[in-house]
């Protein structure tokens, strides 16, 4: 119809692209290298932060036997991270449960504090009406900036919660901030690769508590562990 | 540390790591795509894991890139995932489940998806379904890797990032073309169609629901028919009883 061809200037608008298979090799070579960078970032992630990760499982697990209960929050992707870790936690087949919660479950009380007193609140109100000293925190924020997620530990701090932050790029507030005990930084700045190894790992997390738990006795104290062990005792070997 | 289960290999896709194929991924994110430009709307259910299906949705509703367009997608309750569907979701749609293979809420989840003209997408781990049971089927082999959600995670960001690098392709994501030519007509005439009852008539006749709309079916040849049920459609008569109404 026109007679100069400038198609070329608008790639994006090119109705007259026909050669679908060449699109679908291309997707699938993106596909291929960004599931070799998710495994590269995973296994540079762990070796780095392997170590730190077992102490914190460790400390994690010495609150677990005193009746701890796990509290976890995000925004977004990272709100699903935070339900999915609770989970984890809590009732993974096969495993002794353990008290844990996603401060993001309830809707009522999400949007009765982001409209009464503001969203930045969300989860720091909750904690000041739920958390015991003894308890632990773990907050996901793939910038690390997240103001309701920063002001949460800040909060938990303040009660004596252990305080373990999960963050990407350079780590942001939660890095430099004295309110988070242990932030471990996913070094990436695609918010995708930072949560899957974010997800990677919540999970070796919970599988070292659960190491931690079954190498050690129970103290005497009351509380959530006592209970803990009496269930573990009817788990089967491969729990343990 | 134990890493090894979670990272069985360089990549997390293809036949060496367990997973699915690159190949596969593309060809879905391209349906995908398809189905959006035609105004398609992406259901999102995970009836155990409830997370994976907010976070599918949240990743195309509200894109972590700036400049990327929103897109319709719609968490839904697993536990029930038809009840809520049913009045909702139009032929075009798709539909994600997220779940194991013997997961009771998804059972029959292609061919009911099929009488409502929806596309579907099965991920999961441990035993896979039975070939053909989604359109696309991306599976995890390792059973474990279901407790560890950061395998879904990757299959539905790349997805996500896939189709959106189809939408830049506009002049590709003609809507599928319904082929009609002659006696092999699928909508016309010659092939079993699903389809859902909607309701019974007096006559021995019920309505029923395709992807093309609501049609009267005789139902003589079946011995009781009742609503929600799945029957098999062919030159305007229910041949067969496919699935119960329990759902």
């Amino acid at each position: 119809m026109s007679p100069e061809n400038t198609d070329f200037l608008y790639p994006f608008i090119d109705s007259a692209e026909h050669d679908a298979d060449s699109l679908l090799t291309d997707l699938a070579e993106s596909a291929s290298a960004k599931a070799t960078e998710n495994s590269r970032l995973c296994r540079s992630c762990l070796e780095t932060l392997g170590n730190d990760l077992e102490q914190v499982a460790g400390m994690i697990a010495d609150r677990f036997r005193v009746g701890a209960c796990l509290y976890t929050f995000g925004n977004g992707g990272s709100a699903t991270d935070a339900a999915s870790t609770a989970a984890l936690f809590s009732r993974s087949p096969g495993h002794t449960g353990l008290a844990a919660r996603c401060l993001v479950a309830d809707q009522a009380v999400l949007t009765a504090i982001g409209n009464d007193v503001g969203y930045e609140l969300t989860f720091s109100r909750q904690l000041i009406a739920f958390a015991q000293p003894r308890d632990i925190a773990i907050g996901y924020s793939t910038s690390g900036n997240s103001a309701n997620v920063v002001l949460a530990f800040e909060e938990a701090k303040r009660r004596g919660l252990l305080t373990v932050g999960l963050a990407g790029y350079e780590g942001g507030h939660m890095a430099a901030s004295d309110a988070v005990d242990h932030c471990f930084v996913v070094p990436s700045h695609s918010v995708h690769r930072i949560q899957e190894a974010q997800a990677a790992l919540s999970y070796l997390l919970w599988e070292s508590v659960h190491t931690k738990l079954a190498s050690s006795r129970a103290p005497a104290s009351a509380g959530r562990w006592q209970m803990v062990v009496g269930q573990a005792s009817t788990e089967p070997e491969e729990a343990r | 540390m134990r890493t090894d289960r979670l990272l069985t290999s360089d990549s997390q896709l293809g036949h060496d790591s367990g997973g699915p194929e690159a190949a596969d991924l593309a060809a879905c994110s391209f349906a995908m795509a398809r189905r959006f430009t035609s105004g398609g709307t992406l259901w999102c259910a995970a009836p155990t894991w409830p997370w994976h299906a907010q976070h599918v949705a949240v990743e195309f509703v509200h894109p972590v890139i700036v400049g990327t367009p929103a897109l319709p997608a719609v968490m839904v309750p697993g536990d029930h995932l038809w009840e809520s569907l049913r009045p909702i979701a139009l032929a075009g749609d798709i539909l994600l489940v997220v779940s194991r293979s013997d997961d009771p809420a998804v059972v029959g989840l292609r061919q009911r998806a099929q009488a409502w003209g929806l596309m579907t997408i099965w991920i999961g781990a441990g035993p896979r379904p039975e070939p053909g049971s989604a359109d696309y089927v991306l599976w995890v082999d390792d059973e474990v890797l279901s407790a560890y959600g950061g395998r879904f995670v990757l299959l539905y960001h790349l997805l996500w990032e896939l189709t959106h690098v189809c939408l830049e392709h506009p002049g590709l994501l003609t809507p599928e073309q319904e082929l009609c030519e002659g006696e092999t007509c699928i909508t016309c005439s010659d092939e079993g169609r699903l389809a859902e009852v909607v309701a019974v008539q007096a006559d021995r006749r019920a309505q029923v629901r395709t992807p093309a709309g609501i049609e009267t079916v005789d139902t003589t040849l079946l011995e009781t028919v009742r609503r929600n049920d799945l029957v098999l459609v062919h030159a305007g008569t229910a041949v067969t009883l496919v699935q119960g109404s329990t759902r």
